[in-house]
Order: structure tokens, then C-alpha cells, then sequence
């Protein structure tokens, strides 16, 4: 490898290296702060290096663009682990879990995000998505005592076990059917008259499969709502905002190579973002618990996005990216309010929240207005993103996904509500506040900020989006 | 090549859908992480052949990737089926059920 690919890749390395060396440094740190301040210092300093050096080269062996596309996502997941790592010292020393394990995971998580949004080949894929998905597995079973979190981790396992090896049969089967795993030449045998076109479409819809299981697109979306409800609150907000956003970068690289949608390809992708949209939201109108109802939220919020990429034109494309950071965004500061209200019980019931805007009624506001953002009420980033989005599938043609989606969100105003008059409506119980850290406000209140600021001003973001969209 | 691409994805084929059955059905832990690694090996038989049949070494590479991501999944995925064993004393799927809705 030659010095400007090490410089190319050095976000990454910082992420990689850093996290090993913290892994060694940090063995039985329970209780201990200074892990966490290391590993958002690596995070942070990994997104400055990948915003601020360019890179000389424009890929790494074939496999990892290190174009501003990838340069922007690995910043920004990098950044969101940050924020995760900074929000979570309180929830880790009240639960005497080990920080320097938790910071070095999270930091390997954030390395494999980074690279699953900059592959451009189909190894690229498996490879960083193996990445990520083993340090997630030991994450959401983190919390040794809590008998919830192990069987989260199963059920997060058997379904990450099962996506592996359709992506890595799919994968192999284009490879088969096209003789390379580049991206743009590995689709090239989906074209119509190439020699093993059946070949490869069979592979395309084992990819296609795997990628649903990941972002839980219905019906492989069983899994979401047990290993949110199961997985310590930071944890599950990094796995609703990173670890969906890669899997959704790397299927936007791969539907921007196909030229024209393959025959059965784009019917197949419309139905699932379809039944997401639709078995998501009455899914979610049936919780009480809501880190469940925010599961299936997030089910429905992948339809959003692929209803983006189903528009298959830059306008559409930009906007599901758009809708993909607002979303991040807004889903950080959530799990950063609920970690924020955890005592030594997470608050999951509605009735945990009875009351709480009278005890703690800045945190209860934020959590209102962040709540109305992933509703899609203005001034919001949700309400900017929805509009990019239904306007893009309007224009391409795609009138049923638009009308369903504006009708799941509109629907979607009652669950997202339910929270909120808990806080606001009922009288408090008498149980004690949780007192917030300084570190934890300071997130929700930077998250609440730009939801704000996106939401009334999302010119310059859009453009920047626009600017690196493939 | 000497055998037909055709014969070893059919082979390939029925490897992954019983590895695929095998995860699906089974409720031991062990037998679907066997499973899993049975698609695994189907799909590493793909990558050889089309390696063989397209004269490159790009699907040899990528299979010596996958044992190495499998060695490490294993590795994590058996850590858990200890823990799991040692909290309940079973590695039946069938009884983590505690949370439904």
C-alpha cells in the first residue's frame, strides 16, 4: 500500500488503530471517564481529517472510494459516535459497565460504518458490513446484567448470521454471472441479453434481501423492535441512526451503477418500501413501550428513504441522503434524552413518562420537538426531508408511494404524540428526577439545534448533498 | 474449466438452500450458526468457480476474505452462545421469548 492510500484512508486508521489501542490501554475500566473522552477525541478528530485532508488518490484497491461521498459519511458517522460516546458516561457508571470495551466497540462500529459508505465494490460491502455487525453484536448485549439484553443479542445475531450469507451468496452469484466485484461492472450483468443475466438477477435479489434485513425493511423486519427494546438506549440510537444510514449509503452506490432498473428489480424494491411504510405504522400504533414504537418508526422511516431511491434520478437520490441525515440526527437526540432518563431502569413504558415535563421540563421539550420532527411537522428537518422526498417521487411517477407515505405520516402523529401528553397532560408520580449531565445536555441540546436549523434553513445542506450524490 | 459453471452453481445452490432450511428450522443455536457458515461455504464455492471460469483471481482473494470474517464471526457468535448458556442453562432459541408485542 503506498503512502497517499494511508493518507487517504487515515479517518478510517485513526478509527481502526485508535479503537485497538484504547482496547489494550483500557482493560476493567468500570467507572472510569477518561475512555470516553479518548474515544470521542479519535471520533472527532477522525471526522476533522476527513473533512479537512484531501485525498490524492480517488480509490483504495479497488474496493473503497475516498471521493467526498465517502469523505462526508465517514464524518458524519464518526461524529455521531462521538455524540454517542459523549452522552453515555452517566448511563455507563450507573450501570458499572466497563467504558474502555464500550468506547474501543463503538469506535470499531464507527470504522465500519465509515467504509460500508464508501464501498464501491460488492467485497467492499461484505467486508464492512461484516465490520460493523460484530462489534454490534457484542454492543447490544453490552449490559451483562440484563437478562433483556442477552436475548436482544440473539436476536440480533441469527438474523445478522442469516443476512451474511445471503449477501455473500448474492455477491458470489454476480461475481459468476459478471467475472469482477466493481461495482459498476459486477451490475453490468443485469443488463438485458447479457450471458448469464438469470444469474444475476437471482444475485441481485439475495443482495436485495440481506440489505432489507438490515435496514428492516418488512417483512424481515421481525428482529427490530426486541433488539431496540433489549439493547442499552446510546447503543440502540447509534444502530438506528449509523448503522441503518451505511447500509442506506451503500444501496444508493449500488442502485446510482445500475443504469436503467432491471425489469423485476424496481417492483420488488416499491412493495417493500410499501409494506414498511404501511405494516410499520399500524405496528407502531399498537405500543406502549417506546422504544419499541420507535423500532417500528424506523421501519417506517426506511420506507421514506427508499420511496428517495426509488425515484432512480439525482432529485430523488439527494433527497433520500437529505431525509437519511436529518433522520440521524433527530433519532441521536431522542435515545440521547431517553439515556439521559435512565436511572437504573431505562423509562420504556408511556407511564414512565407521566408527568416528566413538570420535573424536567427542558428535556421533556426537547424530546417534544424532536418527536415532531420525526412526525414531519415544520419547522423541522423531518418536515423538509418529507417534503424533498414526496415532491421527488411526484415528479418521477411514483403517486401511490408519495400518497401512502404523506398518509402513514399523518397517521403517524398519534404515536409520536403519545409521549409527549404522558409528559404534559398527567400529574407526576412522586418517584424522584433523574438529574441530567452537563455532557448529556450539551448533545441533546446540539441535536435539537440542528434539527431546528436544517429545518429553516435546509439550502446549504441540500446543496452540499446535491454536490456529492453519485 | 473441466466441470460446467452450470453443475457447480446447481451444487452451490442446494448447499445454500439447505444451510438457509438448516438456520431457519433448527431451534439449537449451534446447528443455525452451522447454518450459517454452510451459506457461507456455498457462496465461497460460487466465488471459486467463477474465478476458475472467468481466468482471474479476484474470487480466490474474496473467499481467503470471507474464512477470515467467518473465523471472527464464529468466534464472537460461540462467545455468545456461552454467555447465553450460562444465564439460562439452554441454547434453545424457543425460550428467549421474554419480550413480544
Amino acid at each position: 500500500m503506498t503512502a497517499p492510500e494511508l493518507i487517504a484512508l487515515l479517518p478510517l486508521l485513526i478509527l481502526a488503530l485508535g479503537a485497538t489501542a484504547l482496547l489494550l490501554a483500557a482493560r476493567g475500566s468500570v467507572g472510569r471517564g477518561w475512555p470516553l473522552a479518548v474515544g470521542s477525541a479519535l471520533a472527532l478528530s477522525a471526522a476533522l481529517s476527513a473533512v479537512l485532508l484531501p485525498s490524492c488518490v480517488t480509490e483504495v484497491g479497488g474496493m473503497y472510494s475516498t471521493g467526498p461521498y465517502a469523505r462526508f459519511f465517514i464524518a458524519l458517522w464518526s461524529l455521531a459516535t462521538a455524540a454517542t460516546l459523549i452522552s453515555s458516561g452517566p448511563y455507563l457508571s450507573r450501570r458499572r459497565l466497563p467504558s474502555g470495551e464500550y468506547s474501543a466497540l463503538l469506535l470499531f462500529a464507527a470504522a465500519g460504518m465509515g467504509l460500508l459508505s464508501s464501498a464501491v465494490s460488492l467485497s467492499g460491502i461484505f467486508l464492512a458490513l461484516e465490520a460493523f455487525t460484530l462489534a454490534f453484536y457484542v454492543l447490544i448485549a453490552f449490559n451483562k446484567n440484563c437478562a433483556l439484553g442477552a436475548e436482544a443479542g440473539l436476536k440480533y445475531l441469527v438474523p445478522g448470521g442469516v443476512a451474511a450469507g445471503l449477501l455473500a451468496f448474492g455477491m458470489a452469484l454476480l461475481y459468476a454471472a459478471s467475472g469482477s466485484l466493481q461495482l459498476p461492472a459486477a451490475t453490468a450483468a443485469l443488463t438485458i441479453g447479457a450471458p448469464m443475466q438469470s444469474v444475476a438477477l437471482a444475485g441481485l435479489a439475495l443482495l436485495l434481501a440481506a440489505f432489507a434485513f438490515k435496514l428492516s425493511l418488512v417483512p424481515f423486519h421481525f428482529w427490530t423492535p426486541d433488539v431496540y427494546q433489549g439493547a442499552p438506549a446510546p447503543v440502540t440510537g447509534l444502530l438506528a441512526s449509523g448503522s441503518k444510514g451505511a447500509v442506506t449509503a451503500a444501496l444508493l452506490t449500488l442502485t446510482a451503477t445500475l443504469p436503467a432498473a432491471p425489469a423485476p428489480f424496481k417492483p420488488a424494491l416499491a412493495t417493500l418500501a410499501l409494506l414498511s411504510m404501511v405494516v410499520g405504522t399500524l405496528c407502531a400504533l399498537a405500543q406502549s413501550n417506546v422504544k419499541r414504537m420507535l423500532a417500528y418508526s424506523s421501519v417506517v422511516h426506511m420506507g421514506f428513504v427508499l420511496t428517495g431511491l426509488l425515484c432512480w434520478n439525482h432529485t430523488g437520490r439527494t433527497a433520500a441522503l437529505f431525509y437519511l441525515v436529518g433522520y440521524s440526527i433527530v433519532t441521536l437526540g431522542i435515545f440521547a434524552v431517553i439515556t439521559s432518563f435512565s436511572g437504573e431502569q431505562e423509562p420504556q413504558q408511556l407511564s414512565d413518562y407521566r408527568g416528566l415535563a413538570r420535573r424536567q421540563p427542558l428535556r421533556a421539550l426537547a424530546l417534544t420537538v424532536l418527536l415532531l420532527a420525526l412526525a414531519g411537522l415544520p419547522p423541522t428537518v423531518g418536515f423538509m426531508g418529507k417534503l424533498a422526498i414526496f415532491s421527488a417521487a411526484l415528479a418521477a411517477g411514483l403517486p401511490l408511494l408519495a400518497v401512502v407515505g404523506i398518509v402513514a405520516s399523518l397517521i403517524s402523529v398519534y404515536f409520536y404524540l403519545q409521549p409527549v401528553i404522558q409528559m404534559y397532560m398527567t400529574p407526576a408520580p412522586s418517584a424522584e428526577a433523574i438529574e441530567g449531565h452537563s455532557s448529556e445536555y450539551g448533545i441533546i441540546a446540539l441535536c435539537l439545534g440542528l434539527t431546528l436549523i436544517f429545518g429553516l434553513w435546509p439550502g446549504p445542506l441540500l446543496e452540499l448533498i446535491a454536490r456529492l450524490t453519485p | 474449466m473441466i466441470v460446467p459453471l452450470n453443475h457447480i452453481l446447481l451444487v452451490a445452490a442446494a448447499l445454500f438452500f439447505m444451510g438457509l432450511s438448516c438456520t431457519l428450522m433448527r431451534r439449537n443455536l449451534v446447528m443455525i450458526l452451522i447454518g450459517v457458515e454452510i451459506m457461507l461455504n456455498a457462496a465461497g464455492l460460487v466465488l471459486v468457480a467463477g474465478s476458475a471460469f472467468w481466468q482471474q483471481l479476484d474470487g480466490q482473494l474474496m473467499i481467503m476474505l470471507i474464512m477470515a470474517v467467518t473465523a471472527a464471526e464464529v468466534a464472537v457468535a460461540l462467545a455468545m452462545v456461552v454467555y447465553l448458556y450460562g444465564r439460562t442453562g439452554t441454547i434453545d432459541v424457543n425460550t428467549f421469548k421474554d419480550m413480544q408485542g
